[in-house]
């Protein structure tokens, strides 16, 4: 059987002209023409942070951080995730678009308790949907920081809008519009209040289990069966959002975990050779070779 | 047709981005906070179009003057027939880099003190001046082994067997 020609696609010249993206760009994490622009500081404001609040989805969890950029590595001055929410009574559901306002809502509470302005900024104490900023108090001025989606996309109603609303009502200042909250009418051009309020107490969660009660009930109890097991409703819902937020304004905290830290890290790669070890393992190669071959003479250099 | 005198005339090479260094500017750059008063190396990155000084002042270093939103005013010595002129430039901060020119200066300046403090707590009287490299000290050649070389005797039949 005659191989095709195949003509070599990748040389030699190729590999070594090839220039590569940043690793994070390789590793399709980072977009960095956004993070110029986030990052980017006044010179004649020196020393500042700027900081960005991150929020970051993944299948089963949320990620807020409030983050300010350094050239040894950014520094994060407070975190909020939604695995923590069982701590304050919301145990299913973790990454829908209510559990995104209440990681929003817990990491601003966060911050603002760290930086002992929490009783000047209070927020939005009822979540009406409604666009709420928050005004400059007496004092001090509002923590400002600036909202860092990633590489999602921003289409209306995302829930990363969901965690940048919790924020503003937990009393942080971040510049926004309303133009991507869910609820917004993009031919009237104006947000309904109703409707994003319904998204932040999990009314379209609610409702799709009504539908689905009345219309395939096998189907309700394989997929809402964590929210049966718990005793959850549609009815339900709305009441316990309301206490979450409620415990969260109450304690904020991060609690540290108990777990005592591992005595010995676990590697996720593989540990680097020394020359020696290196060497050795050569030599080993050699021989299995050498002999495989049938070759008297050893030729390996000892040293 | 004639050579041309544009304001980057020239530039091809210095201000082309080197081997493999194409595309997106690492993010230090711009972290980066100057003071008034710090010495800058002016290096143009040719990637960035704004704010690019006159080809002159590429590799030069100066004195922060002026510090602006996105820019660094830097004081640049200019020979202009027969004085120098302390030029004042406007540099964006991606054509700008931290000078090392004083670094020396400013670590010899924390350890003379040091020492001139320690010297005081113990009442002795030390000289923190640099001295100049002397001469190297003397020393015996090791393992040497003597070869004699004397010219060999003129033999005329032997030298011209070549031709004559």
């Amino acid at each position: 059987m005659v191989q095709p020609y195949v003509k070599a696609q990748k040389s030699k010249a190729y590999f070594k002209r090839f220039q590569v993206k940043f690793k994070r760009r390789r590793e399709g994490k980072t977009d960095y023409r956004a993070r110029n622009r986030l990052i980017n500081q006044d010179k004649n404001k020196y020393n500042t942070p700027k900081y960005r609040f991150v929020a970051r989805f993944t299948n089963k969890d949320i990620i807020a951080q409030i983050v300010h950029a350094n050239i040894s590595g950014d520094i994060v001055l407070a975190a909020a995730y939604a695995h923590e929410l069982p701590r304050y009574g919301l145990e299913v559901g973790l990454t829908n678009y209510a559990a995104a306002y209440c990681v929003g809502l817990l990491l601003a509470r966060r911050t603002l308790k760290q930086l002992e302005m929490d009783s000047e900024y209070e927020g939005n104490v009822e979540a009406t949907g409604e666009d709420f900023s928050v005004e400059p108090a007496e004092t001090r001025r509002p923590f400002r920081a600036l909202l860092d989606v990633g590489l999602v996309k921003t289409t209306t109603g995302n829930r990363v809008f969901g965690v940048l609303k919790g924020a503003l009502d937990g009393g942080i200042d971040i510049p926004h519009s309303e133009k991507r909250f869910a609820g917004f009418n993009k031919d009237s051009k104006q947000l309904d209040p109703e409707v994003h309020r319904k998204y932040i107490y999990c009314g379209h969660v609610a409702s799709y289990m009504r539908t689905l009660i009345e219309d395939e009930p096998e189907k309700y109890q394989s997929h809402f069966s964590e929210y049966i097991k718990r005793g959850l409703e549609a009815e339900s819902l709305e009441g316990m959002y309301k206490k979450v937020h409620a415990a969260i304004r109450a304690d904020p905290a991060a609690k540290k975990s108990e777990k005592p830290p591992p005595k010995e890290h676990k590697r996720y790669n593989l540990k680097k050779l020394s020359y020696e070890e290196r060497k050795a393992k050569l030599i080993d190669r050699l021989k299995v070779l050498n002999s495989a071959a049938g070759v008297e003479n050893d030729s390996d250099d000892d040293e | 047709m004639p050579a041309g005198h544009g304001v980057r005339s020239r530039t091809r090479d210095s201000f082309s981005r080197p081997f493999r260094k194409k595309g997106y500017i690492p993010l230090s750059t711009y972290l980066r906070t100057y003071k008034i008063g710090d010495y800058v190396d002016v290096k143009v990155n040719g990637a960035v179009h704004k704010g690019m000084p006159h080809k002159f002042y590429h590799g030069r270093t100066g004195l922060v003057w002026n510090i602006t939103k996105r820019a660094i005013g830097v004081e640049v010595n200019k020979q202009v027939g027969n004085r120098i002129i302390r030029k004042r430039i406007h540099v964006r901060v991606e054509h700008v880099q931290p000078s090392r020119c004083t670094e020396e200066f400013k670590l010899r300046k924390v350890k003379n003190d040091q020492l001139k403090a320690e010297a005081k707590k113990n009442g002795e009287v030390v000289s923190t001046k640099r001295q100049p490299e002397g001469p190297k000290a003397g020393f015996m050649v090791e393992g040497a082994t003597l070869e004699t070389v004397t010219p060999i005797p003129y033999d005329v039949v032997n030298d011209l067997k070549g031709g004559y």
